[in-house]
């Protein structure tokens, strides 16, 4: 326990913080040949990043040279390369490539990187708004554990009747909120340049509002109490059991058994979270999430035994 | 075998019929004021739902809110908390209260069909499960957070912003299950997600109300 208040542990977490926000946006996004003519051909976009491996070089052209690349689905397709870049067989791009169909090749219109360490692949109708991932479902899954620690805190303190449980459980729910609040503004924002509004009332969004409401409710009903502190952190704590009754149903059954847009539910395409494992999904996108998880519940712990501390401090002046 | 605090409420019910009354009041009005104010409009069956599960809600929030509320304002709380064990004390209010939404649910069915010509059922049977199912999940919450407000500055404007929320996943598998019953006529492949949902979120919700009551109730 002592290692999680040590200086070390905190420079650690910063560090490990910088290098996943890094690898979040440096990663370049590379998908397959389909991916090119599947969006050309529904008018979406003319260019699309693709990654491939060069397998063979064929003739020459002006100022362009033809390759023979594969891409990661393993089809092997003509590509036209700037000669400069002088790339040899084995060499992997990510290039925005688009599809001449007439001719039957595809043509890079912008190398992005050779040989890069790591690649996301690219989600049909997310392009480079599926970064976002990286951070609005790490979000949106911190605010969950958040409650969740909340309501476990204010059983305990039903239990035991010791305040530090009570400030506990008000802290895990003001940095829940925080959370949701963050999960709302990341996801808005993403709608904004993926449906073209930044709300909409599309069922996930109608439930992360209502999730708001009910811990909004939470803190107004602390406020409104009018009796002694112990009897006020007990009214509190079961109002937090009863609304983390609902959380799950508003987090994980509706936005999955109605009709929505939001990737992941019912008719759409889970990128990354898919239970009943249709699509494909990458294990270095997942490992990089999973790994974003853990962080931000690392930095939810840390925001909340800070707040602790702070509502541990106040009631001792009182 | 009658629990007495039922019976006691009951009978002041009866005396009374004070609770009753403003129910099927409130019902009246509501209903009068959608009337008028969408007069010969002609409503889908989503829109019927809505309005139906809205009005029934709010009567539910209006009508059920007293059960604790008025014990606390005529200071007879202390007496029951003397006398009677908590558990009792729970079940008794739960139990008066499921018997109100029902008269409730009842009457709104009644002034509806009676009212508005678009408020069809084509499957009674489906429609009366969901509607006793969204009536117990009603009834649990209201009673556990009447009786956590009973307490509270602004009684009357807290419950709404309390109980709301926490009921939107019962609103949202009520309204949907009542439109599938009223659109089609063998409607069990339709509602059935609905009615799990309504189930699933009745049992979770009785039994937590349960098991905090005597939390709240304790001095």
């Amino acid at each position: 326990m002592k290692f999680f208040r040590s200086k070390a542990y905190h420079l650690l977490l910063g560090a490990i913080f910088t290098v996943s926000v890094f690898i979040c946006f440096a990663t370049p996004i590379g998908g397959s040949f389909n991916d090119v003519v599947t969006l050309k051909m529904n008018n979406v976009s003319n260019i699309t990043p693709v990654k491939a491996t060069i397998t063979a070089s064929s003739y020459d052209s002006a100022a362009k040279k033809f390759y023979q690349a594969r891409d990661l689905y393993g089809s092997e397709k003509r590509i036209l390369i700037d000669r400069s870049l002088g790339l040899k067989i084995g060499d992997v791009i990510v290039a925005e490539c688009t599809y001449w169909p007439s001719d039957d090749f595809y043509e890079a219109m912008r190398v992005e990187r050779v040989n890069p360490a790591l690649t996301f692949p690219l989600i049909q109708g997310l392009g480079e708004l599926g970064r976002n991932m990286l951070f609005h479902v790490p979000m949106s899954f911190v605010a969950f554990i958040a409650f969740l620690f909340a309501t476990i805190y204010s059983i305990i303190f039903i239990r035991k009747k010791n305040m530090e449980y009570d400030f506990r459980a008000r802290a895990a729910s003001a940095i829940g909120l925080l959370f949701t609040i963050l999960a709302t503004v990341t996801g808005s924002i993403w709608a904004r340049f993926s449906w073209g509004t930044f709300w909409n009332w599309d069922p996930r969004e109608t439930s992360i509002f209502i999730l708001l409401l009910i811990y909004v409710a939470y803190f107004l009903l602390r406020s409104l109490l009018e009796e002694g502190e112990e009897k006020k952190a007990r009214i509190a704590a079961v109002y937090n059991i009863i609304a983390f009754v609902t959380v799950p149903f508003l987090m994980f059954v509706l936005p999955r058994i109605t009709q929505s847009l939001h990737p992941g539910s019912s008719g759409t395409e889970a990128p990354v979270i898919n239970l009943s494992g249709k699509t494909h999904t990458d294990p270095i996108l997942s490992y990089v999430l999973w790994t974003n998880v853990v962080l931000f519940t690392l930095l939810f712990i840390w925001m909340k035994d800070l707040y602790t501390i702070v509502l541990r401090k106040e009631n001792e002046e009182l | 075998m009658l629990s007495p605090i039922l019976r006691k409420d009951l009978r002041i019910e009866l005396r009374s019929r004070f609770g009753v009354s403003a129910i099927v009041m409130f019902l009246l009005v509501t209903v009068t004021t959608i009337l008028f104010s969408a007069p010969g409009e002609q409503m889908s069956s989503s829109i019927m739902s809505a309005l139906f599960w809205i009005s029934l809600f709010f009567g539910a929030l209006t009508g059920l809110a007293r059960s604790f509320i008025s014990e606390e304002e005529r200071g007879t709380a202390f007496m029951l908390r003397l006398y009677a064990e908590p558990e009792d004390v729970f079940w008794g209010k739960y139990l008066f209260n499921l018997l109100l939404v029902f008269s409730l649910a009842t009457c709104a069915v009644i002034f509806f069909a009676f009212f508005f010509r678009d408020f069809v059922v084509r499957d009674w049977g489906m429609f009366t499960l969901q509607l006793l199912l969204g009536a117990v999940g009603t009834s649990s919450i209201v009673t556990i957070l009447s009786a956590l407000v009973a307490r509270a500055a602004q009684k009357g404007a807290l419950l709404p912003v309390l109980a709301l929320p926490v009921m939107i996943p019962l609103v949202i598998a009520a309204t949907d299950s009542t439109r599938i019953t009223m659109e089609v006529a063998n409607s069990w492949d339709g509602v059935r997600g609905d009615i799990l949902i309504l189930f699933s979120f009745d049992v979770a919700v009785t039994l937590v109300s349960y098991v905090l009551f005597h939390v709240i109730w304790q001095e």
